[in-house]
């Protein structure tokens, strides 16, 4: 293989903005070139980093219409400019394509070590471009960068590429890989990086398998420096005070996310039989409680986290004896309740092998829920099933069935393509069942029992995804930071979560924040749950870090350039309004059980305050021409127009 | 002499304590400029490298310039005017705590300045100042290991 070397000629020109690493990496994989460009200093002024900077780049790199796993996609990793230093839960990086599950913008995101690993060996992004013509990873070693040959490698798991490449290069290595699922173009396969962190959702997995690139192994040794070092550790020191005085911190680190478990069953919000229902007769077998008593080992923390959210965990008895990293609450609700399945050693067993085949949880068990409901409603045969009996419940089928997936062997084959795809083929009546916004499987969340939640659902860029606006100040009752965010006007009703009043604007806003939180590197966990870090947060981490000249009203403004630009990818791409939709299930049949009894979603009402905050079109779902140009988004408002997707307003 | 030292199984492995160190020191965040480092291991374990002040200190027997001294509180310097670089203190260090920093002359190792054990988030991090002390600790912690392992024992 060729080696590449690189001066260090780019420091000469080095960027203004501290925080950053200031260079971005290209790696045409088709040709094996690899190439470094600087940073641009206004793309960090517009856009941040991480998210914010995979949307504008991709947009312009990524033609519509294309086949997202073929070499036209295009690959990127970003981070931000607070990954790797000491702002709370800063160690985040995104992964952005165009989705193979949705066939529109897809993005991911994860924490871990890699991420500060990337910005020390000098990079804040990668961008991969074409496909190799063999399996192949790349290695970075500061200014190394080398396209190496993943032959050994390829085929394997997770956990065994990142021993036999920790091996290889050296103990302090940090990797990000794809296991099984990847190579086999799961459409719903992750990215996984320090052996259990995953950048689950939209199928980016896919994409790298698509490109033939097994992993990236980073090793850094180069600084991070800070706008302020004089001022810079007072701030560190009052974050961090803030963080761990907020009464979440003791859970957090006793249970993570796990015992979301109980809080959901609570109000009637854990997706239960495929979403049939929001309440689990069973759940205490699954919660929090039950794990840490019995299956935790310790909690674990990502680069520069305080809440250490993380689990370890150790299932001891076979058959399902594993340990390893998780699980997290959506793993615990896509793989348990959602299928019916109570026995915990085979949901940890099956989290294990999801991270170690390096599938999503969350769409694996959401596609295993669809065909379990067929299957017992007699859609789908056991014949079809390769002889299982896949009832709700039948956890040694589900195992079998993610392996399956994995390798596509079998039915697998079928399943792998997601359940909306698995349902076009299929037919009989099965698309009914299907849980899907825009072809990716909806997470563990239940709208029916908070409004917003399905309304964020029905937007988020990527497809179902409660996290790309995270509304989630409505789910237990941040009244004071409600008010300290909007204000008195919207309560009570915007902390009401059955009331879909005010939905639209809390669902705005949380989008435009999120984005922002994305593209800086930071965690949602701190920003949004507990909601203890906000705008001006971010302002002075800004100002302190990188001597940025922000304010809030810029950061706002950022945050909305970056969602309008995701949606002008995906309106390029046909979405509009009749897409942002939700399954009958959740908007026409109420809730059969639990606190949220009798509700559905309003979501007619609530989209239409949505796209009024956001200043898009009521019928189409389409931001205005003049909404872009306020964004400062020039040539994408004349890229639609041209194309005839936008409309000028009349005047 | 004291050291810091971390009970393996309470630290989450955040590194918050080795940015810490190196902005302490250089005004940057950079881990491999760190004076400590924190070692992930499988299964659940991350393990706080940081030096020892050894009582017959092999990095001091090695240094041919006896650039590398003790100061009266027991700690172990690195006289810089004297160090040539020449690295024997690291190859000699049975447990990796001395290194030479990127772009750096003189190996860097942790003098217990206790800038780290304040920043710790989950407060495990300890300045143990005496060996009798460590062995404290240390039996403390064999007694948790016991209750594990007996906990194990009971639930297989």
């Amino acid at each position: 293989m060729n080696r590449f070397y690189m001066g260090r000629f780019t420091d000469l020109f080095g960027m203004r903005y501290k925080g950053y690493a200031g260079r971005i990496l290209w790696i045409d994989l088709t040709h094996e070139k690899v190439r470094v460009e600087d940073f641009p200093e206004n793309l960090a002024e517009g856009y941040l980093g991480g998210s914010g900077i995979c949307a504008r780049i991709l947009y312009d790199l990524i033609k519509p219409g294309i086949d997202p796993l073929s070499p036209e996609n295009v690959l990127m990793f970003a981070t931000g400019p607070l990954t790797g230093t000491l702002f709370p839960q800063a160690c985040r990086y995104t992964v952005a394509a165009k989705s193979p599950l949705t066939g529109i913008w897809g993005e991911s995101h994860a924490a871990g070590h890699w991420a500060p690993e990337l910005k020390f060996a000098g990079y804040d992004a990668i961008i991969f471009l074409g496909r190799a013509s063999k399996p192949v990873y790349l290695w970075i070693d500061d200014d190394e960068v080398e396209i190496k040959d993943a032959g050994e490698i390829w085929g394997r798991t997770v956990l065994e590429t990142d021993d036999i490449l920790r091996e290889e290069h050296g103990d302090d290595v940090k990797v990000a890989c794809i296991g099984p699922a990847g190579e086999n173009l799961v459409r719903y396969a992750a990215i996984m990086n320090d052996r259990y962190r995953a950048a689950a959702r939209s199928g980016m997995g896919a994409v790298m398998g698509s490109k033939n690139l097994k992993a990236i192994a980073v090793r850094g040794s180069r600084d991070i420096e800070v706008a302020d070092p004089e001022a810079y550790m007072d701030h560190v020191r009052r974050w961090h005070r803030k963080m761990l005085s907020h009464p979440f911190m003791p859970d957090r680190a006793k249970y993570g996310t796990t015992n979301l478990i109980e809080l959901m069953q609570k109000v009637g919000r854990l997706p239960t039989y495929n979403l049939r229902q929001g309440v689990f007769d069973e759940y205490y077998k699954i919660g929090g409680e039950t794990i840490y008593r019995k299956y935790l080992v310790k909690p674990v923390a990502d680069f520069a986290c305080l809440q250490r959210c993380g689990r370890y965990t150790a299932v001891y008895n076979e058959p399902y004896r594993c340990m390893g990293g998780g699980p997290e609450y959506e793993t615990l609700c896509s793989l348990g309740s959602r299928c019916g399945v109570s026995n915990i050693e085979a949901i940890l067993y099956g989290n294990w092998l999801c991270n170690n085949l390096g599938l999503d949880s969350v769409s694996a068990g959401g596609t295993i829920s669809w065909a379990m409901e067929c299957y017992e409603l007699g859609l789908i045969s056991r014949d079809e099933l390769d002889g299982l009996d896949l009832r709700f419940g039948n956890e040694e089928a589900m195992i079998e069935l993610l392996i399956k997936i994995a390798y596509r062997r079998g039915v697998g084959d079928l399943l792998a393509e997601g359940s909306w795809r698995a349902a076009k083929k299929i037919r009989r009546g099965t698309e009914r069942y299907v849980m899907h916004v825009k072809g990716q499987e909806i997470a563990s969340q239940e709208p029916r029992a908070q409004k917003s939640m399905g309304l964020a659902i029905a937007t988020a860029a990527r497809g179902a995804d409660h996290l790309y606006g995270f509304p989630v100040l409505d789910e237990v009752g941040f009244e004071k930071e409600i008010r300290e965010r909007f204000g008195e006007e919207y309560l009570p009703e915007i902390a009401d979560r059955l009331n879909p009043k005010y939905k639209g604007f809390m669902v705005k806003e949380c989008e435009d924040y999120m984005a922002v939180v994305e593209a800086v590197g930071v965690c949602k966990y701190g920003t949004q749950i507990p909601p203890v870090f906000y705008y001006q947060d971010i302002v002075d981490a800004s100002r302190v870090t990188c001597g940025m000249d922000v304010d809030v009203r810029k950061l706002k403004m950022i945050g909305e350039r970056i969602v309008n630009l995701n949606r002008a990818f995906n309106i390029r791409e046909g979405i509009c309004r009749k897409d942002d939709t939700l399954p009958e299930r959740l908007t026409k049949v109420p809730a059969p059980l639990g606190p949220a009894k009798g509700h559905v979603v309003e979501l007619d009402q609530m989209l239409d305050e949505y796209y009024r905050c956001r200043g898009w079109d009521l019928e189409t779902g389409k931001p205005t021409y003049e909404k872009l140009l306020s964004l400062g988004l020039e040539d994408v408002a004349e890229d639609l127009l041209r194309k005839g997707l936008i409309r000028k307003a009349e005047s | 002499m004291p050291y810091i030292y971390a009970d393996p199984s309470r630290c989450t492995g955040c590194e918050i304590c080795v940015l810490t160190c190196s902005f302490t020191y250089f005004k940057v965040l950079n881990p491999k400029k760190a004076r400590l480092r924190v070692v992930r291991m499988e299964p659940a374990i991350d393990l706080v490298i940081a030096c020892r002040n050894c009582e017959r200190a092999p990095c001091m027997e090695a240094c041919p310039n006896e650039a590398i001294k003790r100061t009266s509180k027991g700690i172990i310097v690195v006289d810089e005017g004297r160090c040539d670089g020449c690295g024997r203190c690291v190859e000699a260090c049975p447990l990796d705590a001395i290194h030479i920093p990127p772009n750096g002359r003189a190996p860097i190792k942790c003098v217990a300045c206790g800038a780290c054990v304040q920043a710790c988030p989950v407060g495990c991090l300890k300045m143990a100042y005496s060996f009798e002390e460590a062995f404290e600790k240390r039996r403390n912690y064999a007694e948790r290991l016991k209750e594990i392992i007996l906990s194990l024992r009971s639930s297989g």
